[in-house]
């Protein structure tokens, strides 16, 4: 769990992050978002102190930061920025490598890490580990970024913007493998990106920063309804709004009993790709199946349709 | 390089190495160029002596130079030195601007005739080229991969010997040897202050009208010279290649 408590970052006369206040809960991932200069990643750098605050302190699972001598608290934190920062000097396996050796662990330890990170990420080991930085694709160096900060277990992750440079196919499957791999370790992870889009997929909750302040931290649904600013309800996309809406609510709660004709949906399926098969298929109903393929009812476009509506 | 480039190598080598061996062996091609029958071949010494002379105070003067300039550029690229960056680049260019026969002649009345003046000499000399490529190497370091080694918990000392340093050497290296190359030919002076070396071959030439002798000298420095420039650049290709750089970006 990470706590930040009134966090001030001042240069001078200019204030690049004012009095920002938040929560990150164990194994969930907070997302900033916000305009260019909004103080985004000095939030995120003031979290492993590459940024010292100018007032206020973060806790990590309680601890304050400024407790623990900062290369030590920066063993223990993943960092992954824009441009993946691999050592190009070193492998594969060595830039995976660095905080296991920094930390002094075995080289059969560091061994079998590197290996299972290797694999976890889909790179095989045999043709990547000997490879240098210059000879990876983009997708490839940014998947060896996220795997170098995970080498050490760390509970916390740190992520600027780490799919700005992946084109759109390979940034949904990058972000997807986060997930998986997320839910897998259980870290906490506070990731800072651009791309709305990516912040209602990927955030527990979402973070909107503009001019240094902090203006809503709330789940995505919340900062749909209830934008706090017009800022929120601009970034997240006055039209585009009811649209995320549905992305973010799953059939299984549209859910109502009754048949209907035609090829079965999931409860997992979001509103959003309901609304689509139906206005495709031209129905105004289709049923729905559970994950072993029992029917558990149907899904109307006139319940969709009010999921998608926003309070007045 | 080309196959060619290396027979012409290995055949420049073997002609060295014959020639401060057993220079007598060439006398037949210098014979014409003297004049009253004066020896073809340099008599007052030892070529193969003077050839170890020459490149021991070269070696020690480089090194030297290297020391220092490598120290100093790590040390006005640190927070804690960077207000000795402009200071230090002029005290370096100083060293360069300043002839090395001038040197010589402030340093004999200091040091004494010898190998010390000519020591100084090109140690001075050698600063700057060496400086300025620390200098350069170290700032090319890409500022995301000094960024990821702070942010992973790396110390100062860390980040210089596992990332900037070990990124910053084909470029100092590069420099190194362009120290080198300069101070071969600059040692070449030394001679006239008395430091054994391959500038008394050419200067005895001068002074008896010997061009054999001239040619002489001259040749088994532009060999060595030649020689040793393509050897550090392999060597430095080799190290860029181990450090994972493409090696077309080494110029
Ligand atoms: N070391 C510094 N000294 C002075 N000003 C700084 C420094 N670092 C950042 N700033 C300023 O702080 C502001 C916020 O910077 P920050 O990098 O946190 O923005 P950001 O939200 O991450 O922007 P972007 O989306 O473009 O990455 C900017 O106006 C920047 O110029
Ligand atoms: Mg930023």
């Amino acid at each position: 769990m990470i706590e930040i408590e009134h966090l001030t970052k001042r240069y001078g006369e200019t204030i690049v992050v004012d009095d920002v206040s938040l929560r990150v809960e164990e194994g969930t991932i907070a997302v900033v978002v916000g305009t260019s200069g909004a103080g985004k990643s000095t939030l995120l750098r003031m979290i492993n102190r590459l940024v010292e605050p100018s007032s206020g302190r973060v806790l990590i699972d309680g601890r304050d930061t400024l407790s623990i001598p900062e290369d030590e608290l920066r063993h223990r934190i993943g960092y992954v920025i824009q441009a993946y920062g691999l050592f190009p000097h070193r492998t594969v396996s060595q830039n995976i490598a660095t905080v296991p050796r920094l930390l002094g662990w075995d080289r059969k330890k560091i061994a079998a890490r590197v290996d299972e990170l290797l694999d976890l990420f889909q790179l095989d080991p045999g043709e990547f580990a000997g490879k240098f930085p210059h000879e990876l694709s983009g997708g490839q160096q940014q998947r060896v970024g996220v795997a170098r900060a995970l080498a050490a277990k760390p509970a916390v992750l740190l992520m600027d913007e780490p799919f700005g440079a992946l084109d759109p196919v390979i940034r949904s499957k990058a972000q997807d493998d986060l997930l998986a791999i997320q839910r897998r370790l259980g870290a906490t992870i506070v990731l800072v990106t651009h791309d709305m889009n990516e912040a209602f997929h990927l955030g527990d909750r979402i973070a909107v920063m503009d001019q240094a302040r902090l203006l809503q931290y709330a789940a995505p649904a919340e900062l749909l309804t209830h934008p706090a600013e017009p800022f929120v309800e601009q970034l997240t996309g006055t039209a585009e709004r009811p649209f995320r809406l549905l992305s973010l609510t799953r059939v299984k709660e549209a859910l109502e009993p009754g048949d209907a004709e035609g090829e079965a949906l999931v409860l997992s399926t979001t509103l959003h790709d309901a609304l689509a098969r139906l206005i495709a298929l031209g129905k105004d109903a289709l049923p729905v199946i559970d994950a072993s393929g029992k029917a558990v009812g149907r899904i109307t476009v006139e319940r969709i349709l009010a999921h998608g509506r926003l309070p007045a | 390089m080309s196959a060619r480039a290396l027979t012409f190598r290995a055949a420049a080598l073997i002609l060295l190495v014959a020639f401060i061996t057993a220079p007598q062996l060439f006398a037949f091609v210098f014979k014409p160029l003297t004049v009253n029958d004066a020896p073809a071949i340099y008599n007052h010494g030892s070529l193969l002596a003077l050839t170890l002379s020459h490149l021991r105070t070269v070696f020690l003067a480089t090194l030297a130079s290297t020391v220092l300039a490598v120290g100093l550029g790590i040390f006005v690229t640190r927070p804690s030195g960077s207000e000795f960056l402009p200071l230090s680049r002029s005290l370096v260019n100083i060293g360069q601007t300043f002839p090395p026969v001038a040197v010589l002649a402030i340093a004999v009345p200091l040091v004494g005739f010898g190998e010390k003046p000519t020591f100084i000499a090109l140690f001075l000399y050698g600063l700057l080229p060496i400086f300025e490529n620390t200098l350069a190497g170290l700032s090319e370091v890409p500022p995301q991969a000094l960024e990821a080694a702070k942010g992973m918990g790396m110390n100062a000392r860390q980040r210089l010997l596992q990332v900037e340093l070990p990124l910053a050497l084909p470029v100092i290296l590069a420099g190194i040897r362009l120290s080198v190359i300069i101070g071969l030919g600059t040692a070449t002076i030394g001679s006239t202050v008395a430091a054994k070396g391959l500038g008394e071959v050419i200067i005895a030439g001068l002074q008896s009208n010997n061009v054999a002798f001239v040619l002489q000298g001259g040749l088994v420095v532009a060999l060595l010279a030649v020689l040793i420039h393509d050897g550090m650049g392999i060597a430095e290709r080799a190290v860029a290649k181990r450090l994972g750089r493409p090696v077309d970006e080494v110029a």
